[in-house]
């Protein structure tokens, strides 16, 4: 069976309490939050350069950390951890070669030298074996950083805001490799970041980090569907975050009342309460403009909306646009030729629509979705080993 | 030329080097990785012998060394007056520049890294001795030729605790002194025409070593590892 990687730690930091608690397979986890938020400090848990001051930390059957009441503390010392973990600059051997580096983990033989080669080649680096760090681009010594991760051999890579000073391009084909790396390897990743397209570009599943805790944990398509509270919507760039009234509720649609007019939505996983006011948001790709000329789709005539084009700019892959709803500003992206006979000048009246499946109400109390693969809390088990 | 004055300085400074080596590196690597109560007073204590005068050092040796004292009495060390005294002098007084040089170009060197060889499964003697001691390198080397060449140059302490007696105990800067008493200028001409030559070598190659080498614009980490020539005299 493949380990898994599980964490369950605190530990008070200056500022805040950390209290993670997660597991992670053979794939990539992001965990996204802003700067200061304790991301950091879980790699450095894990790797065991920080010590928590609670918990445990296994993977598979081995524990590298265990402090807690009535259990003897195990805290075993990075070198013995051996998890691979790859720094924001790289943090190479500037007095070494390329090769040096990636060997430094393997030893001094022949066979190490060749491994290392070995692991450079897969990061297409073979030909830059001998230069010295100082003497490679940033992408090549974040690659020459990776491979020195692998040749711990470790199944756990941790990478900590690992390609942030990294161009877009460079960062873009980074990625890739890295979700083929880990494919290859069944690797156990954890990708730390704060910016989120690069949690988009990597991550499968993702943990949704605030002042020391996760506040969602989930595939990433799940937890952009259903964030679990506002703050979680928020952090995730979700834009178009709208307060309405609940006016009904159906079967499958919850009715709204925004700015005076009744709009259809998606029915949430925990239904509001009827007359509570609620916050959603309407994803920018999936408001439609519409022809006045041509026939209405089935759904146009719930959420049929006026509205007035204040602003147009293209943007990297969609054209955007910016459109006053009654007191309320809306924006709207879609693809370029789409509105190619509509004339969108600033200024112009439109009328919009969008699918009620567009609109996701968001919870509005602040509780954590619990990450459904993980473990129920220790005390419960504990409990009946004991009684 | 005094030649016998002028040996006796080299193997003085060959021994002196190789003490302030031993023992000034693991003084410097404690003081730069660790923090402990009273470790300003302990730094302090250490860069002394720089601002004292030559001969409250030379009474201080002559106590530690002479009759009464610890060293004499219990271990039976007895070399006062005999030229490993001027070792001793010259260790004294070459040790705090040792300590500096070395204990700054320690402290710069990036914790990341050695963080980065901890994850690599690296032991603590293995990152001292393959990440941190050949960073720090250039600021060691300096170091040692620093207090090598305090040591070669090392006279009022010396003069106290050797004894001056020609051909045994006297050192080449002892010597200068000795043949401007005596007005034999054309001896002291030569023998400062060497010492000078020495010192500027010294200099000249330290200066060298703290040279910033070229600052490579990809990393951030290569340009904190440069030894700054500033934090000697902090």
């Amino acid at each position: 069976m493949q380990p898994r990687l599980s964490v369950d730690i605190t530990r008070r930091l200056d500022h805040l309490t950390l209290r993670m608690q997660f597991q992670v397979e053979a794939e990539i986890l992001v965990l996204f939050g802003p700067s200061g938020a304790g991301k950091t400090q879980t790699l450095q848990a894990i790797a065991g350069l920080m010590t928590p001051d609670e918990g445990m930390i296994s993977l598979g059957d081995t524990v590298l950390f265990r402090r807690r009441q009535g259990e003897t503390p195990i805290n075993l010392p990075p070198r013995r951890r051996r998890v691979g973990y790859v720094f924001q600059h790289y943090a190479l051997f500037p007095h070494m070669t390329a090769l040096e580096n990636v060997a430094f983990p393997l030893g001094n033989s022949a066979q190490a030298r060749r491994r290392a080669y070995e692991l450079l080649d897969r990061m297409h680096l073979a030909h830059l074996a001998q230069r010295k760090p100082h003497e490679l681009s940033g992408g090549q010594q974040q690659r020459v950083a990776i491979a020195r991760a692998l040749a711990t051999d470790s199944p756990v890579i941790l990478f900590d805001e690992s390609f942030s000073a990294l161009d877009q391009p460079v960062r873009d084909r980074l990625h890739a490799d890295l979700r083929a790396l880990q494919a290859e390897r069944g690797l156990i990743v954890i990708y730390v970041t704060h910016n989120l397209d690069d949690a988009f570009a990597v991550g499968r599943r993702i943990a949704i980090v605030r002042e020391g805790q996760i506040e969602q944990i989930g595939p990433l398509a799940e937890v952009c569907r259903y964030p679990a509270n506002v703050r979680v919507a928020r952090v995730l760039g979700m834009a178009n975050l709208i307060t309405a009234q609940v006016i009904g509720i159906d079967l499958d649609r919850v009715w709204l009342d925004w700015q005076g007019w009744r709009i259809a939505a998606a029915l949430p996983p925990q239904p509001p309460a009827l007359g509570a006011t609620v916050t959603a948001f309407i994803r920018p790709e999936e408001i439609w403009l519409v022809y006045p000329d041509r026939p209405l789709t089935r759904f146009a005539d719930h959420n049929l909306l006026p509205g007035r084009i204040v602003e147009q700019w293209p943007g990297r892959r969609l054209f955007q646009l910016r459109i006053a709803v009654g007191e309320i500003m809306l924006e709207i992206a879609h693809p370029y030729t789409a509105y190619a006979d509509l004339g969108i000048t600033a200024g112009n009246e439109v009328q919009i629509s969008f699918h009620p499946e567009s609109v996701v109400i968001v919870p509005a109390a602040s509780h954590a979705t619990h990450d459904l693969r993980s473990h129920p809390p220790d005390h419960i088990r504990h409990a009946g080993i004991s009684g | 030329m005094n030649w016998p004055a002028f040996w006796l300085s080299l193997q003085v400074t060959a021994f002196a080097t190789f003490f302030i080596f031993v023992i000034g590196l693991p003084i410097a690597l404690l003081l730069a990785r660790t923090a402990f109560p009273g470790q300003i007073v302990v730094e302090t204590l250490l860069m002394l012998p720089l601002i004292l005068p030559p001969s409250v050092i030379g009474y201080y040796l002559l106590l530690a060394l002479g009759r009464g004292s610890p060293i004499v009495e219990w271990f039976q060390i007895r070399i006062l007056f005999s030229w490993p005294a001027a070792v001793v002098a010259a260790v004294v007084v070459g040790l705090p520049l040792m300590i500096q040089s070395s204990k700054a170009a320690l402290a710069n060197v990036d914790p990341r890294l050695e963080q980065a060889a901890r994850t690599l499964g690296a032991s603590e003697l293995r990152i001292i001795t393959r990440i941190t001691l050949p960073l720090a390198r250039r600021g060691i080397v300096a170091g040692i030729v620093l207090g090598g060449a305090r040591a070669l140059g090392e006279f009022g302490a010396t003069l106290m605790v050797t004894g001056n007696i020609p051909g045994r105990t006297q050192t080449l800067p002892v010597a200068i002194y000795d043949a401007v008493q005596a007005q034999r200028y054309a001896d002291a001409n030569l023998m400062v025409l060497v010492m000078t030559a020495v010192a500027f070598v010294g200099l000249w190659w330290v200066r060298q070593l703290e040279r910033p080498r070229p600052v490579p614009v990809a990393t951030q980490i290569t340009t904190q590892e440069e030894t700054d020539a500033t934090a000697l005299v902090r």
